[in-house]
């Protein structure tokens, strides 16, 4: 036979389907969407990093040594390890503070400081290396030469403006002066350069180092491993442990693996790639099981038509060759379709992520849409084949007596134990009604599952990420934040007139930075915030700059004066410091620095080693996780002069955050701004992502129920007729097909809780470590009793919204015509 | 009595005839058609049935009988005309509407049973009932009652699809009769059954309109028609060719 016969058998089938045809395309439409959507982003989320790394020899492992502990013989002696693929090093380094033109002003500011900008640098790592090409960690030069004499100084593209802390305009030919060492060298800047794995923020010639180091500053210096196995972070530490065997202990106080530094770079978007990736896979299973049950469906409920074809001479593979393609025809445009919208809401995700990477443009990868079409089209053929091949063993006799019998045999004892219910009849129809088709209420279960976990999944992460937000801002315990100016004196109405409030009392002009709130103004402060009557909790706070070894880059630290356990921290692991030399730091600073609960680290203040022990983990990404808290007297040993900046306030509930800042600014007069703390950092924006995909899942989970439950309708559209026949209603039959799937929705709904709680307490911590911290416990308990309840019938609101329609239509129905005898 | 279809006007405004006062079911001029442009399945019939008489519905394959049934139930709207049964103008009413009318009014019979498979024999026979709000007790009442008229007590927790044709036959009739319907209609209702069973369903039904039950049945034969209906209307291309019997009231159309 020729394929027109085919051809026409297959359209005969899609026009008589029409609705079950939309349904095939619309649920590919939103699955492949889901699916490129998922997938993309979490392919670029990792890629631009990884390649980078793979073409610049990355080092796995940087390791800061003590050169006086460990002698260069002993160093060589790494390379040859059996774990060691490659080495670099060692490259003498030291911690120096650079400022541009050797200008005075604020020392250390940071970003939104009133100092930043006006000429100061931060601490940074400078590292002699002759080269930047080598065996690891092949420096990238982007403008300008490499250092090649005293003097010069090629700096890291992470440090230049806008990506780090210096000030904008510096570049190629800015004259910096490093401060804190004897004769206050002068260094050009004839280079920038970058390090896949920011192995330091700048990079001398050799012999330039040992006049860079602070006098009593011990000599350190800089190895880079390569290793055989680096693919996880266990391997990296044995690795790692490998070369620190091998050396005097105490040698190699700090190691940063790149992993760190990958997982940090990639925190704009990697935290909600798992997040992603789970919806993209849970959106393609759910879609592989919508397209096979209504592929699978649509042939059955074929079958007649089947044995009819075979009965005028179709051959079985022409049979399965026409219902493979009434598939496949809605499925392909659904496809197709779906790749756009894909790629479409892709779109403004990937421009995130281009900026964060720093690669101009993302895409999605054409290998993903290529990937996630031809699964799509091979889910569907596989469906369709194999319905149709069952019904192509069939002969046309069976198979047109399997179209017409009823089915009969499963359900009964449903039907006489409801039977006894005191329910309105058409209900108790409709709840007995799934036990005749136990693999198709299966699937409606998993897919209603699916859909109402992804529900429930999404608001817990919604309460989870509201915490996280909250939780780096503070925002709902410290309410009102007071930063400190200077002072002028008192105000119209300060409290402090008259009695020194201020260090500059009677100045005019613009207001003086950078001067400390002396114990007089303290005591004035903390007198107007207990005069007013919604101050529930108050503290003062020094913002500080420190530095340690093995952390490029300084390290702020906040230091309370007072009590300060109630300011909000989310406590990851450990507990609040309860004296002088403990610190709170977050997890990316433990990585970073290696350090665990309980270990101490020395760091430098003021130019004095201060030893402190780290007692508690927190949940903190300021300075992308390397910042320190701590009490009052740890600063205060080396700096008697420490002065506060800034006093940071509780409310009682009830307080209005706006009233009470203006009040208390108006009490303290000029040289105070009492503001709102209110920093959401793109939540909403985050929120509505997660709950567009939630609502995406659900949407196709309502999708699978209304293409089951007309598939169900049109094949017991006789026995509909039959009830009609004897009397029910229009409103009676939607109530019964209703029924028929409240019930799975139900149960579906009710097992969707656990399911979901398990996703959020799996996922969330995920998240975090993709974002270089842990969680909080306290992050993921965010399900109430009463919200629970409620969301136990997300289930029941998917199956039922999925179910009106074909209800509906099932209930126009003419009786007659679906009673007609054959 | 025949009536002419110019002599009453009012009459047929009212599709009730001379007969009036004992008309059950009351067809004036209604028409069927399933397609704009095609022929008309019934084609302006206008024909009374009183109460309590047994007319035998006939004609050849495509003469329009199990249409002229449907709209007596209620199943199908006429394109055009009226139908009145047991007093209630039914050719306007909405879908709940005529779902009601039938739960209380109209009993109906299949040539191929249309009974549930997943319900029992007992099951099946409540449903009306219980669609129709008649109490728990009532309504197994009244299915035992039936059950046992029918001497099919005993499968009562059956399926009907264990049962033979001549059983589940009885199952429908008990179920078509448990409201206590004005009309039993009855369409094919020996179709699918042997001839000996065929006989002991034509003498059940026959046996119903002896007691009071008005009854109208769709039969392609003629024995059945004659020896069980007291009165034979013949269908041809959905016109009234013929109306024999006692008590007619019809109208004939050539």
């Amino acid at each position: 036979m020729r394929p027109g016969p085919v051809l026409r058998a297959m359209r005969g089938g899609l026009t008589r389907r029409r609705v079950q045809a939309a349904v095939i395309g619309v649920v590919l439409l939103v699955s492949t969407a889901a699916s490129v959507l998922g997938l993309a982003l979490a392919v670029d989320s990792n890629a631009p990093f990884d390649h980078a790394f793979a073409a610049q020899r990355g080092a796995d492992a940087t390791a800061t040594v003590d050169s006086a502990a460990a002698s260069p013989a002993e160093l060589a002696a790494t390379r040859r390890l059996p774990q060691v693929t490659a080495a670099a090093g060692p490259f003498p380094e030291a911690m120096a503070t650079l400022q541009p033109g050797g200008r005075s002003g604020c020392s250390n500011p940071s970003p939104g400081n009133p100092c930043y900008g006006a000429g100061t640098l931060p601490t940074m790592t400078l590292v002699g290396r002759a080269s930047p090409g080598g065996p690891v960690d092949d420096v990238i030069l982007q403008s300008g030469h490499w250092a090649q004499r005293p003097g010069q100084v090629v700096l890291s593209s992470a440090e230049v403006y806008p990506n780090g802390n210096l000030p904008p305009g510096t570049g190629l030919g800015t004259q910096l002066t490093v401060t804190g060492v004897a004769g206050t060298p002068a260094l050009t800047v004839v280079g920038i350069a970058t390090s896949v794995t920011g192995s330091a923020g700048g990079w001398v010639i050799p012999g330039q180092i040992a006049p860079l180091r602070p006098a009593k500053a011990p000599a350190s210096a800089q190895m880079l491993y390569r290793f055989r196995s680096a693919g996880s972070a266990a391997a990296v530490r044995a690795g790692v442990a490998a070369v620190t065997a091998t050396l005097p202990r105490g040698a190699v106080p700090a190691v940063q693996s790149y992993l760190t530094v990958r997982d940090q770079e990639a925190s704009g978007i990697a935290p909600i790639a798992p997040f992603l990736v789970v919806f993209g896979l849970t959106g393609l299973v759910m879609s592989a099981l919508i397209v096979i049950n209504v592929v699978g469906g649509a042939v059955v409920a074929g079958y007649r038509r089947i044995g009819i074809l075979k009965s005028i001479g179709f051959t079985p593979g022409q049979v399965v060759t026409a219902y493979a393609a009434q598939a496949l025809a809605p499925a392909a445009a659904g496809c197709a379709a779906g790749l756009v919208v894909g790629n479409l809401l892709a779109a403004p995700l990937l421009g995130n992520a281009a900026n964060v990477y720093g690669v101009g443009s993302l895409g999605v990868p054409g290998w993903v849409d290529a990937a996630v079409a031809a699964a799509m089209c091979c889910l569907v053929g596989l469906a369709a084949v194999a319905s149709a091949l069952r019904a192509g063993r069939l002969s046309a006799a069976a198979a047109i007596a399997a179209g017409r019998a009823p089915r009969s045999g499963r359900g009964y004892a449903a039907h006489r134990l409801l039977g006894r219910m005191r329910l309105p009849r058409p209900m108790t129809i409709g709840f007995a009604a799934p036990f005749a088709r136990p693999s198709r209420t299966a699937f409606m279960l998993v897919v209603v599952l699916l859909g109402a976990t992804a529900v429930i999944l999404t608001v817990g992460l919604g309460g989870s990420l509201s915490h996280v937000v909250y939780g780096l801002s503070l925002a709902r315990t410290e309410q009102v934040r007071i930063d400190y100016l200077g002072g002028l004196g008192s105000g119209p109405s300060g409290p402090g007139a008259g009695q020194g409030a201020g260090p500059v009392a009677g100045a005019a002009g613009p207001l003086p930075v950078g001067q400390p709130m002396g114990a007089a103004t303290r005591r004035m402060v903390a007198a107007a915030l207990r005069a007013q009557p919604g101050t529930l909790h108050y503290v003062a706070e020094a913002d500080e700059q420190a530095t340690a070894y093995g952390v490029s880059g300084p390290i702020p630290v906040t230091a309370y004066l007072g009590s300060a356990g109630w300011t909000g921290y989310g406590m990851i692991s450990g507990r609040w410091y309860s004296g002088p030399g403990q610190v709170e730091v977050p997890a990316y600073f433990l990585a970073v620095t290696g350090k665990s609960i309980g270990d101490t680290i020395t760091i430098t203040f003021n130019g004095r080693p201060i030893p402190v022990r780290i007692v508690g983990e927190i949940f903190d990404n300021y300075n992308n996780g390397l910042a320190m808290v701590t009490g009052w007297q740890t600063l205060a040993s080396a700096d008697p002069g420490l002065a506060a900046v800034r006093y940071d306030v509780g409310l009682r509930p009830g307080t209005s955050p706006a009233g009470y800042a203006r009040q208390v600014e108006a009490a303290l007069g000029q040289g105070y701004v009492a503001g709102v703390n209110s920093n959401n950092k793109g939540l909403p924006l985050v929120l509505g992502l997660i709950g567009s995909l939630a609502l995406l899942l659900a949407g196709a989970a309502g999708l699978g129920v209304l293409s089951t439950v007309l598939l169900q309708t049109r094949e017991r559209a006789y026995q509909m007729g039959v009830f009609r026949a004897v009397g029910m209603t229009p409103r009676q039959t939607i109530a019964m097909v209703v029924c028929s799937v409240a019930g799975i929705g139900l149960v579906a709904g009710l097992a969707a809780i656990p399911a979901g709680i398990a996703a959020l307490r799996s996922l969330a911590p995920v998240m975090g470590a993709a974002a270089g911290t842990g969680m909080p416990p306290s992050y993921l308990d965010v399900y109430g009793v009463a919200e629970l309840a409620g969301l136990a019938l997300a289930g029941v609101v998917i199956a039922v919204a999925g179910a009106l329609l074909p209800a509906t239509w099932a209930a126009r129905n003419t009786t007659s015509s679906v009673l007609r005898a054959e | 009595m025949r009536l002419h279809p110019l002599a009453d006007d009012r009459a047929a405004a009212t599709g009730l005839g001379s007969s009036a006062m004992n008309a059950i079911i009351g067809l004036t001029d209604v028409t069927k058609r399933y397609s704009g442009d095609g022929a008309p399945a019934v084609d302006a019939v206008s024909l009374q049935v009183t109460a309590g008489e047994a007319v035998a519905v006939m004609g050849p394959s495509g003469s329009g009988k199990s249409t002229l049934l449907n709209l007596i139930a209620g199943l199908d709207r006429p394109t055009a005309g009226t139908v009145t049964v047991a007093g209630q103008r039914i050719d306007r009413m909405s879908e709940t509407g005529l779902a009601r009318f039938r739960r209380a009014q109209i009993g109906m019979v299949f040539q191929f049973f249309n009974l549930l498979d997943d319900l029992t024999v007992a099951d099946n026979v409540l449903l009306p009932a219980q669609l129709a709000g008649l109490s728990r007790r009532q309504a197994r009442q009244r299915t035992g009652e039936l059950l046992a008229s029918l001497r099919i007590e005993k499968l009562a927790d059956a399926y009907p699809g264990r049962l033979s044709g001549g059983q589940r036959q009885r199952v429908a009739i008990a179920r078509a009769l448990v409201n206590s319907p004005a009309v039993l209609l009855a369409d094919e209702p020996t179709g699918a059954l042997d001839t000996a069973t065929g006989q002991e369903i034509g003498g059940l039904l026959a046996g119903l309109n002896a007691s009071g039950q008005t009854l109208v049945l769709v039969t392609h034969n003629p024995g059945l028609a004659t020896a069980y209906a007291g009165r034979v209307i013949e269908l041809a291309d959905g016109h009234i060719s013929s109306d024999t019997g006692s008590n007619t009231g019809a109208e004939v159309r050539r």
